[in-house]
């Protein structure tokens, strides 16, 4: 089946800094993917070269088959949700209202659905004859999600889509966004800073440091792939000898280490029996080490095999 | 194409009702100031055109793209708007030409759609000269906006010194292109003003090209 997503050798330079370098990316179709990374890591734009806003330097990037640039039987079937999204509202012609912006979308997608858009603004607590001018920040995070849920396109990509939100606005987000893949599956591409919060929607993680693709795994094999143990130096140190380990603390007779590797029950019985605590990383916290997992010598091995 | 007109048209005031409020406007005040002598009052409504094809591109262009445009068909779609209302809003000012000239300036000697040199024929050639007039002002200011959408404020600095640079060109290549210009009746003008849309239409299609967003 051909993917939804594939990026070969992808690289975006600027006159000051290299955003992408060398990105290679399968993503499968009817997926929900977390693309995570800190502030410009590449995210951003990524998403908007594959959703043919932005151009490539160099590499080959394909969406649903074709390359999207230019491409009008690619980008119909594609949604992008930005943060930075601009609406045409500006100076001297304020009253682009949110019922407009949704109007406008409704002829754009063939399988736009009007009765969601408008059970997502009361959802959202987003009046549609509100100018978008005046929305919030939140509120125009909202009128974003409404549009990249009700268009209902194969490729759904979501770049920070919750800037602004609350936390009972961004539960409603999780939930709807579910519901609506369980109905209409579709691939869906979330960046996001709020891992841990988003981390159960992942079907597969994505992770760009610097320009680079450090971390491409299903989310499933990511649980329970790295491990704190910490407890008696003597104890730790026996326990984790002869794996890898990406982080050693100690403090007095005390120490803690990030060991990667999954854990059988034999192991978890024999560190009960060494009186060490077992804390398995969140994605969050796997996600913020994996650079230097990506760099660090003799743990790449690790990473392929997830 | 049409997907973008029509996105186009989800607001339609700039449009549909700006242009007939500012001739409005531009009537009362030259039937406030009486007389028979034309004050290029219609120069206001070439100016909106030019300000909305600006507007409609750099303003309109990201989000158009966000709902699956392509660069060429926003471009497309929005040209093809904006010359569709300058035939419209020519058969507008053709129809009031005519009623100014049959009813003597209004039954007030006035004139307000009549120039001397540009739009004194028949109809016909009113309604052509303004069409033509109207969708090279917006074809003109949808490339200032793609330029300014593409490289900001000093790229719009620098395109217009370069024209400036050509027009000074010209001047020093031909020197008698005032005259020339001055010697050519009414349909004549509108043939050179056709020209120049076509390289404005062709200039901005070539610009949006490589248009980010």
């Amino acid at each position: 089946m051909t993917p939804a997503v594939s990026v070969t050798g992808l690289t975006r330079r600027y006159p000051d800094h290299v955003a992408l370098d060398d990105v290679h990316l399968t993503i499968g179709t009817e997926t929900i993917t977390g693309l995570l990374g800190r502030n410009g890591a590449g995210k951003t734009t990524l998403l908007r070269i594959l959703a043919g806003q932005e151009f490539p330097s160099s590499g080959s990037v394909h969406v649903l088959g074709s390359p999207p640039a230019e491409n009008e039987n690619v980008l119909r079937r594609l949604v992008l949700v930005r943060e930075d999204q601009e609406y045409p509202d500006y100076q001297g012609y304020p009253d682009f209202k949110v019922s407009h912006a949704l109007r406008a979308a409704s002829f754009c997608y063939q399988n736009w659905d009007a009765g969601l858009a408008s059970s997502l603004l009361e959802d959202f607590g987003l009046r549609a004859n509100k100018a978008v001018k005046s929305l919030s920040r939140g509120q125009r995070s909202a009128l974003g999600i409404t549009i990249g849920l009700a268009a209902r396109a194969e490729v759904t990509l979501f770049d920070e889509p919750y800037a602004g939100l609350d936390a009972v606005a961004r539960q409603v987000f999780y939930d709807r966004l579910l519901a609506e893949y369980a109905d209409f599956p579709r691939t869906v591409v979330l960046s996001t800073h709020l891992i841990d919060e988003a981390a159960a929607l992942f079907e597969n993680v994505v992770v760009i440091d610097r320009g680079r693709v450090v971390l491409d795994a299903a989310a499933d094999g990511l649980r329970g792939m790295v491990t704190a143990v910490s407890g008696p130096v003597l104890a730790v140190d026996s326990f984790t000898q002869g794996r890898p380990v990406w982080e050693r603390r100690g403090l007095g007779s005390q120490a803690s280490v990030v060991m990667v590797g999954q854990l059988s029950g034999e192991d978890r019985e024999r560190a009960r029996s060494l009186g060490l605590d077992l804390a398995p990383l969140s994605l969050q916290q796997l996600v913020a080490r994996a650079p230097g997992w990506a760099v660090g010598a003799g743990s790449l091995t690790e990473r392929t095999s997830v | 194409m049409i997907r973008v007109a029509r996105y186009q048209l989800t607001r339609p005031v700039l449009f549909v009702a700006l242009p007939l409020a500012t001739l409005a406007c531009v009537f009362a005040v030259d039937v406030g100031r009486g007389g028979d002598t034309f004050r290029g009052g219609l120069a206001v409504v070439l100016l909106m055109f030019f300000v909305t094809g600006l507007q409609r591109t750099g303003r309109w262009l990201p989000f158009g793209l966000a709902l699956g445009a392509t660069r060429r068909s926003f471009y497309a779609g929005t040209a093809l708007l904006g010359v569709s209302m300058s035939l419209l809003y020519g058969l507008v000012i053709a129809g009031l030409q005519a009623i100014e000239r049959a009813t003597d300036g209004w039954g007030l000697s006035v004139t307000c759609f009549r120039s001397p040199h540009l739009l004194n024929g028949p109809w016909y050639a009113t309604w052509l000269t303004s069409f033509v007039g109207l969708s090279a002002l917006f074809l003109y200011g949808m490339w200032f906006g793609i330029v300014n959408r593409r490289w900001g404020m000093l790229g719009l600095i620098a395109f217009i010194a370069l024209q400036v640079l050509v027009g000074l060109a010209v001047m020093f290549a031909y020197p008698n292109v005032g005259g020339h210009l001055d010697s050519l009746d009414g349909l004549d003008l509108t043939g050179v003003t056709a020209a120049l849309a076509v390289v404005f239409l062709a200039g901005g299609h070539a610009t949006v090209r490589r248009v980010t967003v």
